[in-house]
């Protein structure tokens, strides 16, 4: 096997959940030797699941199963003198350190940047938190429940007008979070001699969408004219067709804007007489009448599997998607052929197929090879 | 502070478009690498013609969207459908450490500048290509807007109100996320570079790289062949509850509780000062089993309440609680401003702009914010000083709207 991209950087993860693991697993998914250390109980993934026949036990945790490949694992209670001696030392002669912690919890540890950067001062410590290191709300309780809203995400883009607010059914700003947390972390590892040594990153995962994603589209619009727009449950309230639709099997994300899409939409539903009326004649006008189109659209779909409206749209030009259900995303062909999914042998799981690397490296392919580790199972190899 | 950053050195051609593409530009270039877009007058790019625009004045430089979103990218301006242009992107990417795209499959290829094309130039030349389904398979050549993409990794099937049919999210979730993950993308094959001298051609699927997210509804469908559908605010995994959004006094205010211990849960119970219906919901799988009641319980408390005053209290009761925030509070919350987590810049067109800065704090390096380019800004710098191009030539290829 051809050796991963990081291979011989040592990475330390004192994570729980999700938004820590993941990052520690994108370095070790990549060829990076990543140490995570869990508490004598283990990460608190061990007990969220999903595990099979909803039939809890430590080791069969998917989610902790899914975010910890390749990665080796040690139990250390860092609060106790020897364990915090051993935590010291593991981070030592490591390349990064990822937690998410709470910011007051490793202040109280002794666990600070100062502290572990003294004898490492090439450390590059990555601190992933809801709400960061600094501010009025740092030391707050939360939860990506907590962080995704306080971005702004859900009230602006995601929910029906005069509903609540909604996050996208998984953990949208841990793994949002995570990501920028793993780019901005191996830019300082890989440019610490230019840099000059190790620092500490502080990722709010609130922050992050606030700004790279509502913060983006909007802020500059509401500073200037100080006015703001919010969720419509529509899609694209200005352009039409551009919403979801219910069709024979589920639903079709529905978008024919450009007149050629527009045509191509028409000539799939046989070119039926309302598509030539003035008042669908282009998409700013279609989304004015869309209440009227919306329904005659919809007699078509509703006769229609989203895989043949889907196959249909795209032969026209008309970029319209099928709603793939967890299942049929989980086993498409396409997905299939790109060698996406892995399978992985695991001691208490047995077989387990997995999603594969985020992205292809040809020269040092990445993804999971070895299934998460048990509680302490490098106990003995790693601290001796 | 003002120490070197750590990607300096690192010089990037960005043919990336839109917004996945240029924010993986604007990720290299707030940690320190000279960053060039790419792009036309022949052919403005989409996001530069956006409302709003700078004091009112439609103008392709002056799209506030444009400007956060792309900050730290530089400009230049090339008409690739002439052939001298594509003779001057192969000389700025013989300069450079890495090459980013965000085309169809084919499409640099019908520039002739294809991956194989630009290793002839730099032979350790650093590739990320990063189409909507990647580049191979059946799939390859959907046609999709950012908004729609994540309908083909299981996600959208999951947004929407419990019960209810999928709720789109109303933009492009998934273009800054992948655009950040090919930051990353590239990081990891240049510290690969450095260890071997080897470039590579990084081919990352958008679709590949929004599914991570799926991972734990994947998962239980493998061990369980359960297919998980639209779940509201609740607890992805069904473990905590109460886990919402709860309305709150006022016009559209809302305060986001997640519940995930039974700590928190007594916490919750002593702020709403102690309520008869709450006995006996100790623990969590009472709770869970009757979430719906639950949730209208606490919907009915907290509807009085101001929003941030709750969670203040809330807290103080060890809850996981916020508001839910609106676009206007972004802006005036003190915990972004205190963070700086949005900037007033002035652009080189005179005009003041608020953009976001460094979405990530860095301890040592101070990032590189600069406001979103003009089109072709860095064109004498790039092709004079870089390319040394004399100034006759220089003239003569912007005359013919080669350099354009």
């Amino acid at each position: 096997m051809t050796e991963g991209a990081l291979e011989g950087i040592r990475v330390v993860e004192l994570g729980q959940a999700v938004s820590a693991p993941y990052c520690g697993k994108l370095f070790a998914d990549y060829g990076a030797d990543v140490v995570k250390v869990e508490p004598p109980e283990g990460d608190v993934a061990r007990r969220w699941g999903p595990f099979p026949n909803d039939e809890p036990h430590p080791e069969k945790s998917g989610l902790y199963f899914y975010l910890n490949t390749n990665k080796r694992g040690v139990t250390l209670e860092i609060a106790t003198p020897e364990g915090r001696e051993a935590f010291l030392g593991l981070v030592r002669n490591a390349d990064m350190l990822i937690e998410n912690q709470r910011p007051a919890r490793m202040r109280e540890l002794g666990l600070d940047y100062d502290t572990l950067s003294k004898d490492n001062p090439n450390l590059v410590m990555v601190s992933i938190t809801p709400f960061g290191q600094t501010g009025p709300y740092a030391d707050w309780n939360g939860y990506d429940l907590n962080a995704y809203h306080l971005s702004g995400c859900g009230h602006r883009y995601c929910g029906r007008p005069g509903e609540a607010p909604l996050e996208q059914g998984t953990f949208a700003a841990d793994f949002y979070g995570a990501t920028a947390a793993a780019a901005w972390g191996m830019a300082a590892l890989f440019g610490r001699e230019v840099a000059g040594g190790g620092q500490q990153l502080d990722v709010s995962t609130a922050e992050v969408i606030a700004a790279v994603f509502i913060g983006a589209q909007n802020i500059g619009g509401y500073a200037q004219d100080g006015v703001f727009e919010r969720r419509t449950g529509i899609g694209m309230p200005l352009g039409a067709p551009a919403t979801i639709l219910p069709c024979r099997d589920g639903h079709v994300w529905m978008l024919a804007l450009e007149p050629g899409q527009w045509n191509g939409l028409a000539r799939v539903m046989g070119d039926p007489d309302w598509t030539q009326l003035e008042m669908f004649q282009d998409m700013f006008v279609r989304a004015q009448n869309s209440e009227a189109m919306y329904p005659l659209i919809e007699q078509w779909t509703a006769e229609h599997g989203k895989q043949e409206i889907m196959d249909l749209c795209q032969g026209a030009g008309c970029p319209v998607t099928a709603i793939y259900t967890v299942a049929e995303a989980a086993e498409h062909p396409h997905l299939v052929e790109r060698g996406y999914f892995v399978e992985l042998e695991h001691p208490e799981l047995g077989k387990v197929r997995d999603l594969g690397a985020p992205f292809q490296l040809p020269e040092s392919p990445g993804g999971p090879v070895r299934p998460a580790p048990t509680l302490g199972q490098h106990n003995d190899e790693v601290l001796g | 502070m003002a120490k070197a950053l750590p990607l300096e050195g690192v010089r990037v051609a960005n043919f990336g478009w839109v917004w996945a593409g240029p924010m993986t530009g604007q990720t290299l270039a707030f940690l320190g690498a000279e960053v060039y877009k790419v792009e036309s007058r022949a052919r403005i790019d989409i996001n530069r013609i956006l409302p709003p625009f700078a004091e009112g004045e439609r103008d392709p430089d002056r799209s506030l969207q444009n400007h956060a979103g792309w900050a730290g990218n530089g400009s230049v301006t090339l008409n690739l459908k002439r052939p001298e242009a594509r003779d001057l992107a192969r000389d700025l990417v013989a300069k450079c450490d890495v090459v980013v795209e965000n085309f169809g499959p084919g499409a640099m290829a019908a520039l002739d500048l294809s991956y194989e094309r630009l290793r002839e130039v730099k032979p350790d030349i650093v590739m990320l290509s990063m189409p909507a389904a990647g580049l191979d398979g059946p799939l390859k050549d959907v046609r999709t807007y950012g908004m729609s993409l994540t309908s083909l990794t299981g996600l959208d099937s999951l947004t929407g109100y419990r019960g209810g049919g999928p709720v789109p999210v109303e933009n492009a979730f998934s273009d800054p996320l992948n655009g950040i993950m090919g930051a990353f993308a590239v990081l990891v094959a240049l510290q690969y570079r450095k260890r071997t001298g080897k470039g590579q051609h990084i081919d990352f699927s958008q679709q590949e790289g929004v599914m991570q997210m799926v991972g734990p509804a994947f998962m239980d469908y493998v061990m369980n062949g359960r297919v998980a559908t639209t779940m509201g605010n609740a607890h992805p995994l069904g473990v905590g509850a109460p886990h919402g959004v709860f309305p709150c006094a006022g016009d559209d205010r809302w305060i986001a509780i997640a519940v995930m211990t039974d700590d928190e849960w007594r916490g919750l119970v002593a702020a709403m000062g102690e309520p008869e219906w709450a006995s006996g919901m100790d623990d969590a799988a009472s709770r869970l089993a009757n979430l719906d009641a639950l949730h209208e319980r606490i919907a009915a408390w907290t509807a009085g309440f101001d929003d941030y005053e709750l969670a203040k209290r809330l807290q103080g009761h060890g809850v996981a609680a916020t508001p839910v925030l609106n676009v206007a509070d972004l802006l005036n919350d003190p915990h972004y401003t205190a963070r700086g987590t949005f900037i007033e810049v002035t652009h080189p067109l005179g005009f003041k702009e608020t953009i976001y800065g460094a979405y990530v704090k860095t301890s040592r390096t101070e990032a590189a914010v600069r406001p979103g380019p003009m089109i072709g800004q860095d064109n004498e710098r790039v092709f004079k000083g870089l390319l040394g191009l004399d100034d006759e030539r220089f003239q003569r290829l912007v005359q013919a709207e080669v350099i354009f």
